[in-house]
């Protein structure tokens, strides 16, 4: 082995380490440990005076290994990289032990967890000896994107990156563009016609030169990685056409419940109870009417068909509460006489402009009723004497009274559901979906656009129900993400990936369907399989599922391990 | 049990001076600052509820109403400007229409202009009525005695007649509101025991309003209080006293000095809530229902009246005091007939009666709770 000149920094982290840990006795050991010239511990390793602190140690003694035992590395690695690097040496000759969220803050005992201290950073010691000199590399960007989906998240995806002239593929299954939004009338909160949001944007994109939209086509396969994808598109009829894109927006969407499996409400066989669409298209032409085609004297709205139970949805839809408030203002100007009562469990009015369009709704005389969750409002036939179509049971949880109130018609608010289609975009486009099919983001706080399969965006409301502000909103985000990636030209990539020996590979594939991220390319002529080292996340599977021992994982190698490992014991 | 909304009640309320009721929300604020919600009768929101959702016979049964003062704390706090006071004002006026078996005053709730049509009408028949009584078997310029033009005796006997038929349309009135609050309900059906033990009840509130002076605000019980104390002095002087008022030329000072603390009383009373009104400055004179502008119109005409025409009295001026004395009596005979068993004034009775039976209430299930209690296998 040959000589290595290792600093060891043991942080305090103000007392979050020191108070468990005794951080003196760790730098103590740490010294005893072979190559280890110096070590220190210090209040704060990630400030600037802990930094500077390892730079001038690394210039003026000359290390050529740095061990910094604190937090996690997921939170300050790339900081003590760059201080690696201004220092003049490799940034990944570091290696860090995690003090903090794996010892102070999960045990008690300080003996105890000072000698863990002290085995992780005697870990990372032996195993830092071993570490390469690694380089970032790059690829190059591809301008075009694909954008599946044409609703209003995927027509505004398209106009946002075509305006800023690039390439755009816009492709939707349907005959036409505009998605759901096309079946509604006018928009919560503040009333705003749906078809003048839809056309203007239609015409933009298909006036759009920088846009190729195909209607009626699926996307049937994608392949490549960040900056390099091949997309092929099928249309219904017609030739499959292969186009090259650097990124993916996904804005599929989703497809309203269906209100006859809530058998309690008696849709499909009560002409007058409808869904929220059935009512959009009523509101769209202008005539609201009972099945019997008589303009109702009572009207009655329910929430949360399907949303909210333990039996179909158990989420909230979202937009239904403020649809519903929609329709009463409707209703009260289409007919000033007529009497509305809303049926909730809870109203959410959390959006901006919600709270006073629930307060206008109250003013203009909607009244209100609160139902209890997983029960179902009942309906009855009224009598011949009766002024009403049907009677309706409610548990009013306001005043703890079964109240039984008349009505002509009732509207279901359905909720949104996943696709039928969103397994098999998710298997097409490589990114995972939640328990209720809905698409998966990256962080669902920090990046709530990308996926896990970089340069594939998820957008709309095939991440999850909202409205058509969040639904734009993330849109824009996905292209701006896009357009960042796009002028840098180039895209860099970590340098850690794992890589196949192609002389011991075997050519048995165990590995290709097992990456979780589609990284493993087989080439069926040579019979060898290879990593797409852009794709690659690390995540070592292939690794040590490879029988032949062919495949190696830069940064994570056998020997760095095994060191590391007798480190530790 | 189911119970039947009806959409239409919300706007009939309105007519009785309900506003904005379906603002509200439910948020409960109202309830948790009222000063006089306490369990079993935790009020405003839950009225407001019961009148959202049109349930009739509910707010016929409630008490609730009664045992508001209209303080105006809840109307203060609620976010959506709901007017929870105001509602259960409008209540009031509703139930005291509810509890009126002739109609009469549901008549005069909903159009002031009937209301109006009521005291012109009466007004008249008074004016003329003893116009002629009085010329037919006086003399215009003689105030009291054999001759006279109005004498103490026969406005006395005219009085007693007058209690006696309005006390029976009142005393029916709240034999409905017993039937709709405790008799029709079987959870409230209480013992003559419990009636009898609550009983000393209804006179304390009657007399000394306590549970209003447990308010915050101490304002508006003391004028209140001043007022009713002044009204009742008045009533028991006319009713016992009026003779020793209208004689003369001896005066009888006890009498006076009573009748003309009462008279001060209601003059300056009134006078503060008029003024009130327009100024609107408080919660509870935000809002003013015509019936409130027409019964403190009416009381303090009624107040002037009297106390001017014993003014020319005493100073001797017959003829002078035997005009007002009738523009006086035309005042008083439409106030009480109309105000006394079908609006304002009838709340002088509903509301110790509230009380009282809110008591009885809380007894009666009480005992039902542990009779329960008992019957439950160990
Ligand atoms: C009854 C109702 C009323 C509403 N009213 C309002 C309101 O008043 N205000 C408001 O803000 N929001 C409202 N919304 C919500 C609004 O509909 C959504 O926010 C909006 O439509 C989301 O747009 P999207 O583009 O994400 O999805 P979608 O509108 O569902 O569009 C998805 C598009 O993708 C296409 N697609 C799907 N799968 C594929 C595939 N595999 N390949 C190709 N193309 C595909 C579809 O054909 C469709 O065109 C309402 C929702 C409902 C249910
Ligand atoms: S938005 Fe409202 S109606 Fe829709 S699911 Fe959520 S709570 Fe129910
Ligand atoms: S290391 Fe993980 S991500 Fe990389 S090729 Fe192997 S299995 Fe795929
Ligand atoms: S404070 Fe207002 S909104 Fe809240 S419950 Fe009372 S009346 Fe309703
Ligand atoms: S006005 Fe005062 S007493 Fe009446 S309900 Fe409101 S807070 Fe209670």
């Amino acid at each position: 082995m040959e000589n290595h000149k290792i600093g060891v920094y043991i942080c305090n982290c103000g007392t979050n380490i020191s108070k468990v840990v005794d951080c003196d006795e760790v730098v103590g050991k740490a010294l005893d440990q072979p190559g280890v010239v110096c070590a220190k511990s210090y209040k704060y390793m990630c400030s600037n005076p802990g930094q500077e602190m390892i730079i001038k140690d690394i210039q003026e003694q000359g290390l050529d290994r740095v061990v910094v035992s604190a937090c996690s590395p997921r939170m300050h690695e790339p900081t003590f990289r760059k201080a690696l690097i201004k220092a003049g040496i490799n940034p990944y000759f570091l290696e860090m032990a995690n003090i903090r969220e794996q010892c102070s803050w999960v045990h008690t005992d300080p003996r105890q967890a000072t000698d863990k201290a002290t085995s992780l950073t005697k870990g990372a010691v032996r195993r830092v000896v071993h570490h390469e000199p690694l380089e970032k590399r790059f690829v190059d960007m591809c301008p075009a994107t694909l954008v599946i989906g044409g609703g209003i998240t995927g027509l505004t995806a398209a106009l946002e990156l075509a305006e800023s002239g690039n390439q755009v593929f816009l492709v939707d299954q349907a005959a036409q563009l505009g998605g759901n939004l096309a079946r509604v009338d006018l928009t919560a909160p503040y009333l705003d016609s749906a078809r003048d949001i839809l056309t203007e944007r239609i015409r933009r994109v298909l006036e759009n030169p920088n846009i190729n939209t195909f209607l009626n086509a699926k996307v049937s396969g994608l392949d490549g990685f960040v900056g390099n994808f091949k997309a092929e598109i099928q249309p219904a009829a017609g030739e499959k056409v292969t186009v090259e894109v650097g990124s993916v927006v996904v804005a599929t969407g989703y497809k309203p419940f269906d209100a006859s499996r809530v058998k309690a409400f008696g849709y499909g066989t009560n002409p007058n109870v409808i869904t929220s669409f059935e009512f959009e298209q009523m509101l769209r032409s202008g005539k609201i009417v009972t099945g019997k085609g008589k303009i109702p004297k009572y009207v009655t709205i329910i929430h949360c068909v399907g949303s909210r139970s333990e039996e179909f949805n158990r989420y909230c839809s979202r937009v239904c509460c403020m649809t519903a408030l929609k329709y009463g203002q409707e209703v009260k100007s289409a007919l000033p006489d007529a009497f509305v009562y809303d049926l909730y469990i809870d109203m959410h009015a959390f959006g901006k402009g919600c709270e006073d369009f629930y307060k206008q709704a109250s003013a203009i005389r909607t009244i209100f009723l609160m139902y209890q969750k997983n029960t179902a409002p009942q309906i009855r036939p009224a009598g011949p004497g009766d002024d009403c179509e049907m009677f309706l049971r409610v548990d009013d949880r306001l005043c703890g009274e079964e109240i039984d109130f008349p009505t002509d018609l009732v509207i279901l608010m359905v909720g949104m559901e996943a696709r039928d289609d969103s397994a098999e975009v998710a298997r097409l486009v490589n990114i995972s979906r939640d328990r209720d099919g809905w698409f998966i983001e990256s962080h669902p706080k920090l990046d709530p656009v990308a996926t896990t399969t970089e340069g594939v965006y998820i957008a709309g409301c095939c991440q999850s129900p909202k409205d058509i502000n969040e639904s734009v909103a993330q849109a824009m985000a996905a292209t701006a993400r896009i357009m960042a990636k796009i002028a840098r030209g180039r895209i860099e990539v970590d340098a850690v990936f794992a890589e196949v020996n192609q002389d011991d590979c075997s050519g048995c594939r165990v590995c290709n369907e097992l990456c979780p991220y589609g990284a493993i390319d087989f080439n069926t002529e040579l019979h060898r399989s290879s990593v797409i080292s852009a794709k690659c996340k690390a995540c070592g599977a292939c690794v040590s599922a490879c029988p032949s021992a062919a495949i190696k994982a830069r940064h994570f190698t056998d020997e760095q391990i095994f060191a590391q490992i007798e480190g530790v014991l | 049990m189911t119970v039947q909304a009806d959409p239409r009640l919300v706007a009939e309320l309105e007519i009785y001076g309900a506003q904005d009721v379906l603002k509200c929300y439910h948020c409960g604020n109202c309830t948790a600052v009222c000063p006089f919600s306490k369990a079993p009768f935790i009020f405003p929101r839950k009225s407001m509820r019961y009148l959202q959702m049109g349930l009739r016979e509910k707010l016929k049964s409630n008490l609730e109403p009664w045992l508001c003062y209209y303080c105006g704390e809840c109307s203060e706090q609620c976010p959506r400007e709901a007017e929870p006071g105001e509602t259960m004002m409008s209540m009031r006026r509703w139930l005291t229409a509810q509890y009126d078996f002739t109609g009469i005053s549901n008549l005069l709730y909903r159009s002031w202009k009937m209301e109006l049509l009521g005291i012109i009408v009466l007004a008249i028949l008074t004016g003329l009525g003893f116009y002629m009584f009085g010329t037919a078997t006086g003399d215009i310029h003689k105030y009291d005695g054999p001759g006279a033009f109005l004498p103490s005796a026969v406005i006395h006997a005219f009085d007693w007649t007058m209690a006696t038929i309005l006390s029976t349309f009142l005393l029916i009135n709240c034999g409905r509101m017993w039937w709709f609050t405790m008799g029709r309900d079987p959870e409230h059906r209480a013992t003559p025991a419990m009636y009898a033990r609550r009983a000393g009840l209804l006179l304390l509130h009657f007399f000394t309003q306590k549970r209003y002076s447990e308010c915050d605000r101490k304002g508006p019980w003391r004028l209140h209080i001043v007022l009713m104390l002044s009204y009742v002095s008045m009533l028991v002087l006319i009713m016992f006293f009026l003779p020793m008022m209208q004689a003369g030329p001896a005066v009888n000072w006890w009498a006076h000095a009573f009748g003309y603390a009462a008279t001060a009383g209601l003059l300056i009373t009134v006078a503060m809530a008029l003024w009130g009104r327009v100024q609107k400055s408080a919660t509870h004179y935000k809002h003013s229902h015509e019936t409130d502008w027409i019964f403190l119109i009416m009381l303090f005409y009624v107040a002037l009246t009297g106390i001017l025409q014993h003014a020319c009295h005493r100073l001797g001026s017959p003829y002078a005091a035997n005009i007002l004395y009738l523009a006086h009596l035309m005042g008083v005979v439409p106030m009480l007939v109309l105000e006394v068993p079908f609006s304002k004034w009838a709340h002088m009775c509903y509301r110790p009666l509230a009380m009282y039976f809110s008591h009885v209430q809380v007894d009666a299930m009480a005992a039902k709770e542990s009779a329960a209690a008992e019957t439950l296998p160990a």
